[in-house]
């Protein structure tokens, strides 16, 4: 026990160099500061807007968008006329961002009714970023709302006559009835699907990396050659490869995860799209999806064991990784765009072959109640890692861990290298 | 053959179409330091994977202090330590942390082995630099000692001093040379003759995969005449 948590503990300190680690921590950084903009954006819209107000109309419905800007805004400049360009310079120096400009007419025109009161608005726009042109769209939100005021106020109209019609939605998904739209629905949905495969196809990719990085860095620094001669069976030392390397793949990916969520959280701000209770996963299915994703990963490591061991170096070892990354992508977009169920059947059958398919599609197959898929499928990945581990161990016991000969595969890799 | 810590008996190995070795028989006595010479290609290094299990045989026998590689690989394993040509050490290590990590395969407590480690390797204060940071000849040096502070019953060294300036080479022979003792034996490979004749007890001269002659240096020149073991070679594989 003590050699194995040696061993896991060199594979981890040797992954855990700067080289490995700054490249797995500079994308999380770059989602999270993302997100952080995107918040930032939303929190810029949601500002009550600093304006300025010429109103030369003098009645109530200039007097209405006044007050208007006055409770849902700040005004920062105020006057009933004079130059327009030194009343926006004021309004500027005040800390405005927009002048509304209510000529003397205003009224008038609404009541006649044969044209729109006019109203001129002038936005100073001194940086052009999403932040900026964010903040300065919430006047006009504030002029709809002065809209809707003037409009009962001109034809006597309730609020609900304004908005005469209200739909009440009834959705059958898979057989079931929800009461929410198609489209809210599919928000929700859409979140989730999208999020869960991503982050299991992040968890294959990193933690394969780490153990291709591990065999590369292995074979290029000529350490491998010392540690197979030392009086420790050669599974042991497969053993400890693939759980010092899960164990950083699994940190990377965690904090993947975090600077995912933190990024959609941004996107959405940070009201999430939650899925009605009745497709809402219990603890039973969590630790069904978390079974498969466990066997998924154990399958992926010792695939990609074995695939480090036909690396030269470390750069053959990062190209080495393409064909387990097109295995962990292609079921994520495969189902993020389609239902498994509907799939024709080639389509079925070469998703199902594929071991890191299953934790994709177990949440969804959970949460419509068909669990005999996922059930099949976490059976097929157990038999798959304990035949990649297998193999791996045979591998590490043959010629080939030393030579690095694949016979006709390693031909074959040695293409896919150059 | 009772003393012999190391039998090798008609080993046969055969990459794709090249017959990498074809019969290669000899024995290295306790105590004493073997060398294997012979050009490039003529199989010195498979012999010495072989003997330290990371390769397997098509034919023949290895025994390695009584255990045959090839059944009984980690009894072998616990009684051999391999330096192979131009290794290095985990980056991420100190070259204390480097023995200290090798010691604890062989010792619960690895002080004693580690402190005879330090001395070995004689790298002052860069025994606690990282081993990234190392020469060519101080990565030498650790792993050398790392080899041989474990005291195993074989130690196998693949060329030694293989691309070392004079120094270097100088410290890495005269460790090699205070080695052997009752129970300690070396076995190493080189290009250089002058080399093995100032290290090595006896000589095996290995070519295309055959040995072409044994014996101790001053019998291999009265054997062919010769003033030096280059011109030996020369005219055994002539």
């Amino acid at each position: 026990m003590r050699t194995f948590t040696r061993l896991v503990w060199k594979e981890m300190r040797e992954l855990l160099r700067p080289q490995y680690i700054l490249p797995l921590l500079f994308v999380p950084i770059v989602f999270i500061a993302l997100g952080q903009g995107f918040g930032g954006l939303d929190e810029a819209a949601s500002e009550p807007p600093e304006v300025g107000i010429v109103n030369e109309d003098d009645d109530r419905y200039g007097d209405l968008v006044e007050a208007t800007f006055n409770e849902s805004g700040e005004v920062v400049y105020r006057s009933e006329g004079g130059n327009h360009e030194r009343a926006l310079n004021e309004t500027v120096d005040q800390g405005g961002t927009a002048l509304i400009v209510i000529p003397e007419n205003f009224t008038e025109r609404i009541e006649s009714g044969q044209a729109p009161g006019q109203v001129q608005l002038y936005t100073v726009v001194d940086a052009v970023s999403l932040t900026d042109i964010a903040s300065t769209g919430q006047v006009e939100n504030v002029l709809q709302t002065a809209e809707t005021q003037i409009t009962v106020n001109a034809t006597g109209a309730s609020p609900q006559q304004l908005d005469p019609v209200e739909t009440s939605y009834t959705t059958d998904v898979k057989g079931t009835r929800i009461d929410q739209s198609p489209g809210t629905l599919s928000g929700a949905f859409t979140s989730q699907f999208i999020f869960i495969p991503v982050i299991i196809m992040l968890v294959i990719i990193f933690s394969g990396q780490m153990v291709i990085n591990s065999m590369g860095m292995e074979k290029e620094n000529k350490t491998l050659e010392t540690l197979l001669t030392m009086p420790v069976k050669r599974r042991t030392i497969v053993a400890a490869k693939l759980v010092g390397s899960a164990a950083i793949g699994l940190l990377a990916a965690g904090i993947m995860t975090v600077a995912l969520r933190e990024y959609q959280s941004g996107i959405t701000g940070g009201e999430g799209s939650s899925l009605p209770d009745v497709f809402a996963l219990g603890i039973a299915d969590y630790a069904i999806v978390g079974v498969a994703i466990f066997f998924a990963v154990v399958g992926a490591l010792a695939l990609a064991l074995v695939l480090g061991i036909f690396a030269g170096d470390r750069q053959g070892a990062q190209l080495l990784l393409f064909p387990l990354s097109i295995l962990a992508i292609a079921p994520a977009f495969a189902t993020m765009f389609a239902d498994f169920s509907t799939l024709s059947l080639p389509f079925k059958a070469l998703l199902f072959a594929i071991p890191f398919t299953h934790p994709v599609i177990a949440p969804k197959q959970l949460m419509f109640g068909d669990p005999m898929l996922v059930y099949l499928g976490i059976a097929y990945e157990a038999v798959f890692a304990v035949a990649a581990i297998g193999l791996a161990v045979y591998v590490f016991n043959s010629d080939r861990v030393i030579t690095g000969n694949a016979g006709r595969l390693g031909r074959w890799l040695s293409k896919l290298q150059r | 053959m009772a003393d012999s810590v190391v039998t090798v008996d008609g080993l046969r190995k055969r990459y794709g179409d090249v017959q990498a070795l074809d019969g290669v028989t000899f024995d290295v006595q306790r105590g004493e330091i073997f060398g294997l010479v012979g050009p490039n290609g003529a199989g010195k290094s498979t012999t010495l994977r072989i003997i330290s299990t990371l390769l397997g045989a098509d034919d023949g026998t290895v025994t390695v202090c009584g255990a045959d590689v090839e059944d009984h690989p980690n009894e072998a394993r616990g009684a051999l330590r391999y330096v192979p040509e131009e290794a290095g050490a985990y980056e991420n290590f100190t070259g204390r942390q480097y023995l200290d990590f090798i010691a604890s395969f062989y010792a619960d407590d690895t002080g004693p082995m580690v402190d005879r480690g330090v001395e070995v390797a004689n790298l002052g204060d860069r025994i606690d630099s990282k081993t990234s940071e190392y020469s060519k000849g101080m990565t030498r040096k650790l792993l050398l000692a790392a080899g041989v502070m474990t005291e195993p019953q074989l130690a196998i060294l693949d060329e030694p001093t293989s691309g070392l300036d004079v120094r270097n080479a100088r410290q890495i022979r005269d460790v090699v040379k205070d080695f052997p003792g009752a129970d300690r034996s070396v076995i190493l490979s080189s290009h250089n003759m002058l080399e093995v004749e100032y290290l090595c007890d006896r000589v095996g001269l290995l070519d295309e995969g055959r040995i072409v002659d044994v014996g101790t240096p001053a019998e291999l020149l009265d054997s062919y005449g010769t003033e030096n073991l280059e011109d030996a070679f020369l005219e055994a594989t002539a």
